[in-house]
């Protein structure tokens, strides 16, 4: 504790992107991550309570998880998964 | 709604393109994120957001009075009932029933049954955090460092903002508004450094800080007369790499989302585990809070403006108050105080400057490293009589096996890790990042949280900071 200026370190000062790239970057990943984990939504959803545009969701994201299914997106996931249970001897609840 | 999670996700999804579309209207934006941070913030208690409209608005109205006053001792007056109704809020809320058990508890030592009742009521999520925005402004203004804005969406926001709501960083009242009075200034965003500090507190909290939490520190603290020294000693440093991790986690993704918004937070941890003093500590732990008790306690304490015994003296009140901020519980304050006084030490023999050789570098890292350790038992422990009972079988030597498992060793060394790797070596990421192809720019985000979703516990614990 002194009355000296602190050093407030900010990292990657440089780097200005424009939103739209950002953008992109983010809607990008999370469609990735909803066909690879296709089951991910779906029980999210299912947590939520009932409601007319949970129900809609629901069916629309649990369409998507049987896509996915279908072409083995979530092949990598589910074998990933269990090889880390395998090693760890983590299971899931 | 807790940062890795699906629901804030969607909740950051829906936020984001609005946000951005907004930008050509400033004042529109700034009323849909305060509407967005309400709904945020009522996610907890939907209650306590009245709690936080009437905060914002009546530390407002103040500073528009305090802007107005000469000054004189009416300014003043106004300015002590504004900091003690923010205190009370606090103190109701958080100190009340501590307080009154101490009272029930001292009339017991004289024979007196008192009769202090009990409030026993929720804590609002963020009202710590809360009040340190709001105090930061009404001082500010007081001081005249700062011009009160007749903007209440300003302050609604600046109060409200749901990254740094709910655990930090604290972002001062002049830093953040400076970014809300520009309209529409910039259409850019820190996209590397923003991408590595989501990803980045996203594997600190999810893997690092869950997996040492629920499979070991856990355990340890909760009943340490069943572990072996050796469990505790490890148990001592896990607890050190998880409040880290988890602590800094969270504050790195509200910048990280923050930036994303278009606004700039300060950084909040510069690898506090490096330091070589608890001073040098102090100033990569928890930074924002560190400057904030330094710029508005100690510094108005006198700071070291009274001579050694006095600067002594204001180092131990705001360490005390430090920990006291942390919880009701006489093991925080002892944990601040005992930094106050490594602190006072370290300026009574002339330890705060950097060693000047090798060997004094090593040693001043290994006695601040454990120091700061073993302090930490006192901040974990749920009591006093649970810390006596660590330390009790730590130092006892009884038994030197371990009950740690690979997977709990494995995310030590990663969490120890990101104290050892030089920050550098991030920055050099970050900028082969920014250089890359779009779709690299895609794939890197999304095969770390693949990889973090494939190695994740079942449920994530919330965070440590978020009860302070």
């Amino acid at each position: 504790m002194g009355n000296g200026e602190h050093s407030e370190v900010n990292r990657g000062q440089g780097g200005l992107r424009p939103a739209r790239t950002a953008a992109i970057i983010i809607y990008a990943t999370f469609a990735l991550l909803i066909l690879t984990i296709p089951q991910s939504l779906p029980n999210w959803l299912r947590d939520m309570e009932e409601s007319p545009v949970q129900q809609v969701l629901l069916h629309a994201a649990s369409g998507v998880e049987a896509a996915a299914q279908a072409v083995g997106l979530d092949v990598p996931y589910r074998r990933a998964r269990a090889a880390f249970h395998a090693w760890s001897g983590k299971e899931d609840d | 709604m807790l940062f890795p999670t699906i629901s804030f996700a969607v909740f950051f999804a829906v936020v984001f393109p609005i946000t951005w579309g907004l930008n050509s209207r400033n004042t529109w934006k700034k009323w849909f994120l305060v509407a967005a941070s309400y709904y945020f913030y009522a996610f907890w208690r939907v209650e306590f957001t009245v709690l936080l409209a009437a905060s914002s608005v009546g530390n407002y109205l103040v500073a528009l009075l305090l802007g107005a006053l000469p000054d004189g001792r009416a300014r003043r007056l106004v300015l002590w009932l504004a900091v003690a109704a923010n205190l009370s809020v606090l103190g109701f809320f958080k100190y009340w029933d501590f307080f009154a058990a101490q009272l029930i508890n001292l009339a017991g030592v004289f024979g007196v049954v008192g009769n202090v009742p009990f409030v026993e009521v929720a804590l609002p999520v963020a009202i710590s955090f809360l009040t340190f925005h709001a105090l930061s402004y009404i001082i500010d203004v007081y001081d005249r460092t700062l011009k009160p804005t007749t903007s209440l969406v300003d302050i609604l926001l600046y109060i409200s903002f749901f990254p740094h709501l709910i655990a930090g960083p604290i972002v001062r009242a002049a830093k953040f508004l400076a970014q809300t009075t520009h309209a529409s200034y910039q259409s850019d965003v820190r996209l590397a450094a923003s991408v590595f500090l989501i990803v980045g507190g996203l594997f600190k909290k999810v893997i690092i800080a869950n997996y040492l939490s629920t499979d070991f520190v856990d355990g340890v603290f909760r009943a340490p007369a069943d572990y072996s020294s050796l469990d505790l000693l490890l148990g001592m440093y896990a607890y050190a790499i998880q409040i880290y991790c988890d602590f800094s986690a969270y504050t790195d993704i509200a910048i990280g989302v923050a930036n994303l918004l278009g606004y700039q937070f300060p950084q909040n941890f510069n690898q506090p585990y490096r330091a070589l003093s608890v001073q040098d500590f102090w100033r990569r732990w928890h930074i924002t809070l560190s400057t904030w008790l330094r710029d508005y306690l100690y510094i108005r304490l006198g700071g070291n403006r009274g001579g050694r015994i006095r600067t002594y003296v204001n180092v131990m009140i705001t360490m005390l108050l430090g920990g006291l901020w942390h919880g009701a519980s006489w093991n925080f304050v002892l944990w601040g105080g005992l930094h106050g006084a490594a602190l006072v030490v370290e300026r009574a023999f002339g330890w705060t400057g950097a060693p000047r050789t090798r060997l004094g570098a090593a040693l001043a890292w290994v006695v601040t490293f454990h120091f700061v350790c073993l302090t930490w038992v006192f901040f974990r422990s749920p009591s006093n009589e649970a810390t006596y009972a660590y330390f009790t079988t730590l130092f006892s030597g009884a038994s030197w096996s371990t009950t740690m498992t690979p997977l709990v060793a494995s995310v030590l060394v990663l969490g120890a890790l990101t104290q050892v790797l030089p920050t550098r070596w991030f920055e050099a990421l970050e900028t082969r990042y920014d250089a890359g192809s779009l779709a690299f720019k895609v794939a890197l985000p999304f095969a770390v949280i693949f990889l973090i979703s494939v190695a994740a516990p079942s449920g994530i614990a919330p965070f440590i900071y978020f009860q302070f």
